[in-house]
C-alpha cells in the first residue's frame, strides 16, 4: 500500500500548501505524520517556513540543517530516506517546482515503493492553462522524476480572489486531462472560505498558512 | 484586460515585457530572479522571439548594446550581484542613448549576501552605478499588478528618451503570487521606427551609435544633450501613490514592497487614533521631491522605512529640507519589517 505522499507540479501550483494541509489534516487525526521540505529551487514561500506551527501538530518536519534552510542547494536531509521507508510514518514530501525541482524524486526512486505521486494543477497559471499545455508538463515532469505520477489535484484558484466558477472551471479541465492521461483526479482543492462549494471530485478544505505578513 | 491569473512577480513582469513588444532578452540566472529568465526562454519561443542565456551578467548587458542599437525592445533581469557586473555596459548605453529595460530583483547584501529580499542597492540604481553623469528612469512597483503597468511603461520611456530605464523590484515582489490582469499584447510591427537605428546605411547617411568622443568640446556637447534629457524626463515622469495623506499628522514614506508594509502600519496607527498616512514613490528617479515637500509642510514627522540602512532617506531629506523631523526605520540584509515593528518605531518617535 502506498502511504506516503508526494506533491509535484509547476511552479506556484499550490503543492506546499497542500502539502502542509494535508500534514495537518492528516497528524489531527491521530496519524504519525512527517513532512519532507525538498525544495530546493525556490529560495522562499516554503513549508519549512511552517516549521514550528507544524512541530505544533506533532508532525515531524524535515528540513536541511542548521542555517541551511534559508539556502537554494540541492541538499536532501537523510532523515527523508527515513520516514519515506518507515511503515509507521506517513510521509509528505513538498517537491520543488518544476523539471529541476521534480529531478529529487528520481534521486529517491529506490525508496519510492509506498509513495503515490500528486500531480497538482492551478489553471489559472501559465503553462498550465489548457489540457494541451497541461498534458505537455505532467510528460516531461514524469520523465525528468523517473517514477509515474497516481493521482492529479485540481487546484485552480486565485487566491482570495477564488470563486466557485473558477474552481469549476479548474476541474472541467482536470476531467479531460484525466481522461487523456487515464490517471484519477484524487481530489480538489477549496479555500476555506468556500467550504461549501460544489464539486465534481473529492473536496479537500484548505486553510491558508503561506500568507504574507501584512 | 484578459481574464486573471495567477502569477509570480517574476512572471508578472516576464509576460508583460512580451506584451509591450519585447522580443528579445538575454540574461543569466541568479536567485531570486531565475524564474524570470527561465519564464522568457518559455515565452520567446512561442511568441517567436530571440531568448540567450549570456555566459555572464557582462556578456548580457553588452549583447544589449548591439540588439538595442539596431532598433529591438530588449529587456534582462538580475538580481544585486549581477546588476553590479551589468555597470559599466549600462553606463555605455546611458551615453550612446539606447534605450532598455533592466529589472533588479534586489537581494541581500553586500558582496555575496544572501537570496532574501533588500533594498540596499537604492543608490547603486537610483544614483548610477556606473561611471560618468547619466541617470536612469527608476520604477518601484508594490504589487504584481503595478509591476505589469510600469514594466510596459518603462518600455514606452526607454524609447521616448532613448535611455535605459530599470524596474526596481525586491526579492519578495519576484516571488509572491497574486492575481492579476494583463493588457491585450501590442504588436510589435506597430512600434515607431527608431530614426537612429542601426538598420544597414545603403542609400542614406551612416548613423553612428556611441558613448566616445576624443574631443572634449564635442562631448561636453554629449554630455549636455544627456542632461537636457534628464531635465525633462525629471518635468514629465514623476509617480507616486499618496495613502491616506488627506488630514495628516504623521508621514511616512516607503517605496515597493515596503510601501505595502507600511500601509498596514498607517491602519494600525489609525485605530490608536494617530492619523498617519503613507507617501510612496513609484519613480526613483526622478524623485517627487515637490510633492513629498508640499506634503512635508503639514506634518512635524516624516518617517522614512526601508529595506536598507537608509538610502531613499536622503532623497526624503532633499525634499523636506529640514521642515519636519525626518526619522528612520530600516531592517537589513534581507529581513522584511513587520506592520507592528513599523509602528512601534513611529510611536518611539512621536514620544520623544
Amino acid at each position: 500500500m502506498k502511504k506516503n505522499m508526494a506533491f509535484v507540479g509547476m511552479f506556484g501550483s499550490g503543492k506546499t500548501e497542500i502539502a502542509i494541509n494535508m500534514a495537518v489534516k492528516l497528524a489531527k487525526k491521530g496519524e504519525r505524520v512527517a513532512l519532507a521540505d525538498l525544495d530546493y529551487v525556490s529560495p522562499y514561500f516554503r513549508s519549512r517556513e511552517k516549521k514550528p506551527l507544524m512541530e505544533e501538530f506533532g508532525i515531524e518536519v524535515v528540513v536541511p540543517p542548521g542555517k541551511y534552510i534559508w539556502a537554494d542547494t540541492p541538499i536532501i536531509p537523510p532523515e527523508t530516506f527515513g520516514i519515506l521507508s518507515n511503515k509507521n510514518i506517513v510521509a509528505i514530501l513538498d517537491v520543488g517546482g518544476e523539471e529541476d525541482g521534480i529531478a529529487v524524486l528520481g534521486y529517491l526512486r529506490a525508496f519510492m515503493k509506498y509513495t503515490a505521486v500528486y500531480f497538482v494543477v492551478n489553471t489559472r497559471r501559465p503553462f498550465t492553462n489548457t489540457v494541451d499545455n497541461i498534458i505537455r508538463y505532467y510528460e516531461k515532469l514524469k520523465s525528468r522524476a523517473r517514477v509515474d505520477f497516481d493521482y492529479l489535484v485540481s487546484n485552480t484558484n486565485l487566491g482570495s480572489s477564488t470563486t466557485e466558477d473558477i474552481i469549476k472551471e479548474g476541474e472541467k479541465t482536470m476531467e479531460e486531462v484525466s481522461k487523456r492521461t487515464g490517471i484519477p483526479v484524487a481530489f480538489t482543492a477549496v479555500p476555506d472560505f468556500l467550504e461549501d462549494c460544489d464539486c465534481r471530485f473529492e473536496k479537500f478544505v484548505v486553510e491558508r498558512y503561506m500568507k504574507l505578513s501584512w | 484586460m484578459g481574464e486573471k491569473v495567477m502569477v509570480k512577480g517574476t512572471e508578472a513582469i516576464g509576460e508583460a515585457a512580451i506584451r509591450a513588444g519585447c522580443r528579445v532578452y538575454f540574461g543569466y540566472p541568479i536567485t531570486p530572479q531565475s524564474e524570470l529568465t527561465e519564464y522568457m526562454s518559455r515565452r520567446m519561443e512561442e511568441v517567436g522571439g530571440v531568448f540567450l542565456q549570456a555566459e555572464s551578467e557582462v556578456a548580457t548587458v553588452n549583447m544589449m548594446y548591439g540588439a538595442s542599437s539596431v532598433g529591438a525592445r530588449v529587456m534582462t533581469s538580475t538580481s544585486s550581484p549581477g546588476f553590479s557586473l551589468m555597470q559599466e555596459g549600462i553606463s555605455y548605453m546611458a551615453n550612446a542613448q539606447l534605450p532598455a529595460v533592466f529589472v533588479d530583483v534586489v537581494r541581500g547584501g553586500p558582496g555575496l549576501g544572501d537570496i532574501q529580499p533588500s533594498q540596499g542597492d537604492y543608490f547603486q540604481i537610483v544614483k548610477g552605478g556606473g561611471h560618468g553623469d547619466y541617470r536612469l528612469p527608476v520604477y518601484s512597483p508594490s504589487s504584481l499588478q503595478e509591476a505589469v503597468e510600469l514594466t510596459i511603461h518603462a518600455f514606452d520611456v526607454a524609447d521616448k528618451y532613448r535611455t535605459p530605464v530599470v524596474i526596481f523590484a525586491d526579492g519578495m515582489m519576484g516571488q509572491m503570487m497574486e492575481p492579476v490582469e494583463f493588457p491585450e499584447p501590442i504588436d510589435p510591427g506597430t512600434i515607431p521606427e527608431k530614426d537612429w537605428a542601426l538598420t544597414g546605411a545603403k542609400g542614406r547617411e551612416a548613423r553612428y551609435v556611441t558613448s566616445f568622443d576624443i574631443d572634449p568640446y564635442k562631448l561636453e556637447k554629449m554630455n549636455l544633450e544627456l542632461q537636457e534629457k534628464y531635465k525633462k524626463i525629471i518635468e514629465e515622469e514623476q509617480k507616486w501613490e499618496e495613502f491616506m495623506t488627506e488630514d495628516i499628522e504623521v508621514l511616512f514614506v516607503a517605496h515597493g514592497t515596503v510601501g505595502r508594509i507600511v500601509k498596514s502600519a498607517v491602519k494600525i496607527a489609525r485605530e490608536k487614533g494617530i492619523k498617519a498616512g503613507l507617501f510612496r514613490p513609484i519613480s526613483l528617479f526622478p524623485f517627487p521631491y515637490k510633492r513629498l515637500s508640499e506634503l512635508s509642510e503639514k506634518v512635524d514627522v516624516v518617517m522614512t522605512v526601508e529595506m536598507s540602512s537608509g538610502q531613499m532617506l536622503e532623497d526624503v531629506k532633499l525634499a523636506v529640507l529640514g521642515k519636519a523631523r525626518t526619522p528612520f526605520y530600516g531592517r537589513l540584509a534581507g529581513v522584511i519589517p513587520t506592520p507592528n515593528e513599523i509602528f512601534e518605531a513611529l510611536m518611539k518617535e512621536l514620544r520623544r
